[in-house]
């Protein structure tokens, strides 16, 4: 996992100490390249709950809601314009960012381009809510389409 | 009736030799499901098996055994301590099926019924594991992806289950946190042939 600072130093030691070919280091590109929008519309307290088939989306939704009293996920804002939350398997806090891609979807990750395997991709976003997948197949298949309702 | 093994092997004895009532041990049960709000099945989430996961060798695969009891067809009796679940059949026959069981001080032994089954059951994970892996999901719907897998059958009024598992290397183990668990195959085939209200025996012999 990288949060912005450890991206950097990636990229630079694959260009000074040639440790990474430049084939492999280029869609990493470094984070001013990458347009951010606002991600503090994520910040607060939400429940979080996941499903696979759109048949148990609502009630996903519902006990999402039910564990704002119980278990809230905590997103808090992050040293520079993202939040600090987790990513697939890793018990670490990262900064993410949101990003918009050229097609007009919306991620949330590190300062990768839009659509990297360690994003999420927002499926929709309100105030009150908040619907997103990870990109990566696997972990897509291991955990599904998560729900975040707001507390 | 719920007896974990620390300080309750007297139980499992009683039990063994029929001095135990079922409605007692309904009221243990009962005691025992309020304490715990989650299941702790002691799994981890995320990892996939399908429908056709099965045990398919050795001891631990399904199996037709000979099997003397005076329990009457469609029982399910649950060895503990040889990891073996039988299905009681007639004439003196059991099919037999490997499974996974409470690690040290979650196993238990008791009398009583599938109260309801599910397919694809749903999973929430204890608090003690979001602890651990704050990045879950605190409620996840039934999927291939979910710990408690394809089928699941609930013990009377307790916490713990029959049920499937993401993880079918873990049969033969005892790792859970009082759940039997069976490949997803096998419990699929289990689950067509046990009924809601069918008799679940529980035992688990002392190690000397």
């Amino acid at each position: 996992m990288h949060n912005f600072k450890y991206g950097v130093l990636v990229i630079l030691c694959a260009g000074l100490a040639a440790c990474g070919t430049v084939e492999t280091m280029a869609p990493t590109a470094a984070p001013s390249a990458v347009a951010t929008l606002p991600a503090d519309a994520l910040i607060g307290k939400w429940g979080i709950a996941s499903y696979r088939e759109e048949k148990d989306r609502v009630r996903t939704e519902r006990m999402a809601r039910s564990f704002c009293g119980r278990s809230p996920y905590t997103i808090t804002k992050g040293p520079t314009d993202g939040v600090m939350m987790h990513v697939a398997d890793d018990t670490k806090q990262y900064e993410l960012a949101l990003k918009r891609s050229r097609d007009g979807k919306t991620y949330l990750g590190f300062a990768t381009p839009p659509g990297d395997p360690q994003d999420r991709e927002i499926i929709s976003m309100t105030d009150k809510e908040v619907i997103m997948r990870y990109v990566d197949p696997d972990a897509n298949t291991r955990y599904g389409t998560f729900i975040y309702v707001r507390c | 009736m719920i007896n974990t093994v620390a300080g309750k092997t007297i139980a499992a004895s009683l039990l063994l030799f029929g001095m135990l009532s079922p409605s007692f041990a309904h009221a243990q049960a009962a005691s025992a499901a309020a304490q715990r709000e989650t299941m702790d099945i002691g799994d981890e989430p995320g990892r996939i098996s399908t429908e056709e996961a099965t045990i398919k060798s050795g001891p631990f695969a399904r199996q037709l055994v000979f099997f003397r009891s005076n329990e009457p067809p469609g029982t399910l009796v649950i060895h503990t301590s040889e990891r073996f679940l039988y299905v009681v059949m007639p004439n003196n026959r059991a099919l037999r099926y490997g499974i996974g069981v409470g690690r040290e001080g979650f196993t238990w032994s008791g009398l009583v019924k599938i109260t309801r089954k599910a397919e694809w059951p749903d999973w929430t994970p204890p608090p003690e594991m979001i602890a651990r892996q704050p990045y879950l999901p605190r409620f996840m719907a039934g999927g291939p992806g979910n710990p408690m897998g394809a089928r699941a059958m609930y013990l009377g009024s307790t916490v713990y289950r029959i049920h499937g598992t993401n993880q079918p290397e873990t049969i033969g183990q005892s790792i859970s946190s009082g759940c039997f668990r069976l490949a997803n195959g096998d419990v699929i085939d289990l689950y067509s042939r046990a009924a809601v209200g069918a008799k679940v025996v529980i035992r688990h012999s002392a190690q000397l």
